[in-house]
């Protein structure tokens, strides 16, 4: 439906009229300027801000102390589940100012407040900071060992939580008798969301009403609410969220971050907006991370390939703070889906959550479904080529049969229909992989080294932390209008939403418009991540359109002088006793009576979708440079039934590029002795540019989700967690000539030149 | 404080300013022109981009006091530039049709990088528009549409895959 439309949102972006969350202003607004932690481990001896305070144009400074006083010092935690002892993760309380320590370069320590941004920014620079230094910890597997220097006293060891998830005697018993066991070291590298739009928080508080006006970037309003309220113990009606383009997301909008409540402290006090308008660097520094996580992986096979059991020894790297999706995202998100798209009798993950002195980590771009992906897939290509066996074989004589659905897998998920082997078939044809020995031939001739690798891949998504989703639905002034609490980034719902709609409708596209996070509606639902919003939300944008008609149906049947029962609905029209009205017609004549008439709310609760596929890449690395070239890459993905394709293979672009990125450059790094961050701005943190990815082919292997209306799986995050092992597979597939059997990531040139120059010297 | 004119989208605005102050800055928070986007302090990211007297600048790469006696366009005029001004420039028009922005929000420095370049260099092959393009990031859309948009905008051949 609506293939490849012009989206109902471009017109305002192209022209430069969108309203992002630093074009809102206020009255009378002030600027906030936060003076942040230059070193990574530290005792705060005190805070000297006496100059500041008397700089020209502030009227306000504020440390660590105030947000003691007020009690922000919390956050909500979505980790739930109870550890291997039983125990549940242990809290890591952070003030909205640091207090008594500092545990990561670029946490926030002090805000000033100005009439202007220039005199709030130079203000920072007469705050003077006494620290005592301690010793810093970056590697998650060092901060874990004994000796290691302590971030929080409430956590012994660095260690916040230790869970399992599978069947370890199981596990070690088909581990024992296996003909053949693989094993990988790996690391999923810790790389920074860095949305176009930088973070931005204003805020008025109103002292006659007690609420606060918060304008800043989300992924849903309700979600905003929620966090802001567990974080002050202010209730959530007590906050209105203004958001209308949100510049990106990855998971970086949920959470509710300090400054957001040390900003409400300023407001509060000085009674006047103020305004926050984060730059690149302090984003880089501060905004909460994603990945970092690192395995010990093994894989245990029979003679004939057949797969016994997997085992993950898994550290997720949390950094100074556990922050409120890091946890759940790091240990529950990739045991879904342990068992990869692979009938494995036998699976054990143990996952084990360290602090570190470096920014927290929290969801991004799949939340930890891309890196189990990563390590199963990695393992699948060790175990094919310790059995000699071509890499799609292995697979598909392992995929769990369409019969077998829906399948429970050994780690208690429930997965539904997947056509596994439709998409690798198709996947293997439109990237010709019987036909590739002869392009590695020929490129080995120009003195290149040709790889071509494969990942196939399921993940978990749709389900959410608010019970149901709903959507409301009503007809004003021509237009029918939907309210959504789920939030574009780019996901486009003002056009597949409204598609939805119109389309069960029967009433053109342009009848129909959506309002997003709307602070006029209260409703109940989630915010979009977990690439859950069609599947939630876009479920609901049906269930109300059918609600509507049959609320109007009764309407119908009197003005066609019949009884409702008579009454048939098509093409949006009712029809009837010979006679027909259109509801864009019933609509008007009787909401001019009564406003409200056809005034529905519609509601879904959505479990877990499915989505799966296989993605082939095909690069070509220079050895005397290490410079590698995606040359293709072809997706197939089944993300069930498609509501726009255009948008589905954007999706798929942008996820593609976003793990290509990670595969091949990004990482945050930070000095392992000190502490400091070396990647702190766009100069030296890499970023995917144009032509990075040349040649892609987006292709639908739709098999309907059965758990929703429309049929849709998640589609946003498939990319990623996709990505990451195809293309690190086809590098490694180019380099294993050489004798290069292992890499990290990012495959740097460097990186790539130095491993070839070592296994030369073997 | 400076008082300098900016003419920008072909109006002349008596503005006053520090001689520290961006351009960027003045053309949003003076001017209220919020089209042109900050996305970085580095000079990297390029969702600043406007044209002076034509050609790509970015404008929080120079100061507002650089721009006096110059022709500033922003997104917010770039149509007007070929047409009477209620249409859309032949740019604009091709980073919907080719679904060349998801947030939206590195489009207009995309649009203005793209439209500058073409005006210099009219059929461009792809790794020329993607050398072109090296200073304007984008985290949504991967490029491959953005690329496919400034060859549709050119009027070369689109490739549907």
């Amino acid at each position: 439906m609506h293939a490849s439309a012009t989206r109902v949102e471009d017109l305002r972006l192209i022209t430069g009229h969108g309203k992002f969350a630093a074009d809102w202003t206020l009255p009378g607004q002030l600027y906030a300027a936060f003076l942040r932690a230059d070193r990574a481990h530290a005792e705060i001896v005190s805070i000297d801000t006496v100059a500041a305070r008397a700089a020209p144009g502030v009227v306000g400074v504020f440390t660590g102390e105030d947000a003691i006083a007020a009690g922000y010092t919390k956050n909500l935690q979505m980790l739930t589940i109870a550890g291997r002892d039983g125990n549940k993760p242990l809290p890591t309380p952070r003030p909205a100012l640091a207090h008594g320590k500092v545990r990561f370069v670029g946490e926030p320590v002090v805000l000033v407040i100005a009439e202007t941004q220039a005199a709030a920014q130079d203000a920072t620079e007469l705050v003077e900071i006494d620290y005592r230094d301690l010793d810093a910890v970056i590697d998650p597997y060092v901060a874990l060992a004994p000796g290691a220097p302590q971030l929080h006293a409430g956590v012994p060891n660095n260690q916040l939580f230790d869970w399992e998830a599978g069947d370890l005697p199981a596990v070690e018993a088909a581990l024992g008798k296996a003909a053949h066991v693989v094993e990988v070291k790996l690391e999923s590298t810790r790389v920074v969301p860095n949305p176009m739009e930088p973070r931005v928080c204003m805020i008025q508080y109103d002292a006659a009403s007690g609420v606060y006006d918060v304008y800043t970037c989300v992924q849903g309003v309700n979600m905003m609410k929620k966090q802001l309220s567990a974080a002050t113990d202010v209730p959530e009606d007590k906050f209105r969220i203004f958001a209308k383009d949100v510049g990106g997301s990855f998971g970086n909008r949920s959470p509710q971050y300090p400054e957001h409540t040390a900003l409400m402290l300023a407001a509060r006090k000085l009674g006047r907006p103020v305004r926050w308008v984060s730059t690149r660097s302090e984003g880089i520094a501060s905004d909460f991370h994603g990945r970092a996580n690192f395995v010990t992986g093994k894989l245990a096979v029979d003679a004939k390939g057949k797969m016994l059991a997997i085992h993950l020894d898994w550290v997720a790297d949390m950094g100074g703070y556990l922050s409120p999706s890091g946890g759940a995202s790091h240990t529950r998100n990739p045991a879904t889906c342990l068992s990869g798209v692979y009938r494995i009798p036998a699976l054990y993950g143990r996952f084990r959550l360290a602090l570190t002195n470096a920014a927290p980590v929290a969801a991004y771009r799949g939340a930890g479904r891309p890196d189990v992906a990563y390590f199963i897939e990695r393992l699948v290509d060790e175990a094919a080529v310790k059995l000699k066996m071509d890499r799609a074989e292995l697979r598909r004589k392992n995929f769990i049969p369409m019969d077998a659905f829906p399948y429970p897998t050994p780690v208690g998920a429930k997965y539904e229909l997947a056509d596994f082997e439709g998409c690798l078939d198709k996947a293997l044809k439109f990237a010709d992989w019987k036909g590739f020995e002869a392009r590695r031939a020929e490129a080995k001739k120009r003195g290149r080294l040709r790889g071509i690798g494969m990942a196939t891949v399921i993940e978990g998504t749709g389900a959410g932390a608010f019970h149901k989703d709903e959507i409301a639905l009503e007809y004003r002034d021509g237009l029918f209008t939907a309210y959504s609490v789920a939030h574009s980034s780019g996901q486009s719902h003002e056009t597949t939403f409204t598609g939805v709609i119109a389309e069960t409708l029967g009433v053109p596209h342009d009848r129909v418009r959506l309002v997003e996070g709307s602070t006029e509606k209260t409703l109940i639902g989630n915010h979009t991540g977990g690439s859950r919003s069609m599947v939630g939300a876009g479920s609901v944008c049906k269930i109300a359109a059918l609600k509507l008609i049959e609320k109007a149906t009764p309407l119908a049947a009197e003005a066609l002088e019949c009884e409702p029962s008579q009454v048939t609905f098509a093409d949006g029209a009712f029809s009837g006793m010979g006679k027909s009205v259109p509801l864009m017609k019933l609509a008007a004549d009787v909401t001019a009576k009564d406003l409200t008439a056809l005034d529905v709310l519609g509601e879904g609760s959505v479990g877990s979708t499915y989505p799966n596929g296989c993605h082939i890449a095909e690069v070509e690395i220079d050895p005397e440079t290490g410079v590698t070239e995606i040359l293709d890459y072809n997706t197939v993905d089944d993300c069930g039934v498609v509501i726009n394709h255009a948008v589905v293979e954007g999706q798929v672009h942008g996820a593609v590029a976003q793990g290509a990125g990670q595969v091949f450059g990004e990482k945050a790094h930070y000095d392992p002795q000190s502490g400091q961050l070396l990647t702190g701005t766009f100069q030296d943190y890499y970023m995917p540019r144009a032509g990075l990815l040349k040649r892609i082919r987006v292709e639908d292997h739709p098999v309907p989700s059965r758990i929703n209306v429309l049929g849709a799986k998640g589609a946003g995050e498939a990319g990623c967690t996709a990505s990451i092992p195809a293309l690190n597979n086809a590098v490694l597939d180019a380099l294993r000539v050489v004798g290069v059997t292992h890499l990290d990531m990012p495959l740097t040139p460097l990186r790539v030149w130095e491993a070839i120059q070592k296994a030369k010297k073997k | 404080m400076m008082k300098l004119t900016l003419k920008v989208n072909g109006q002349d605005h008596a503005v006053e300013v520090e001689g520290r102050t961006l351009l960027v800055d003045v053309l949003r928070d003076t001017l209220a022109l919020t089209g042109t986007h900050v996305g970085c302090d580095t000079s990297q990211c390029g969702c600043c981009t406007v044209h002076l007297d034509g050609k790509a600048v970015k404008s929080c790469n120079m100061l507002a006091v650089q721009a006096e006696g110059h022709a500033i366009t922003t997104i917010e005029g770039l149509a007007a530039t070929v047409n009477a001004g209620d249409d859309l420039h032949p740019m604009q028009k091709a980073f919907s049709e080719c679904h060349a922005l998801q947030c939206g929000f590195c489009t207009p420095g995309m649009i203005m990088a793209a439209s500058a370049f073409l005006a210099v260099k009219p059929k461009p092959t792809d790794d020329e528009i993607c050398h072109a393009l090296e200073g304007n990031l984008c985290r949504c859309t991967g490029y491959v549409n953005i690329v496919k948009a400034v060859k549709q905008a050119a009027g070369l051949p689109v490739d549907q895959h």
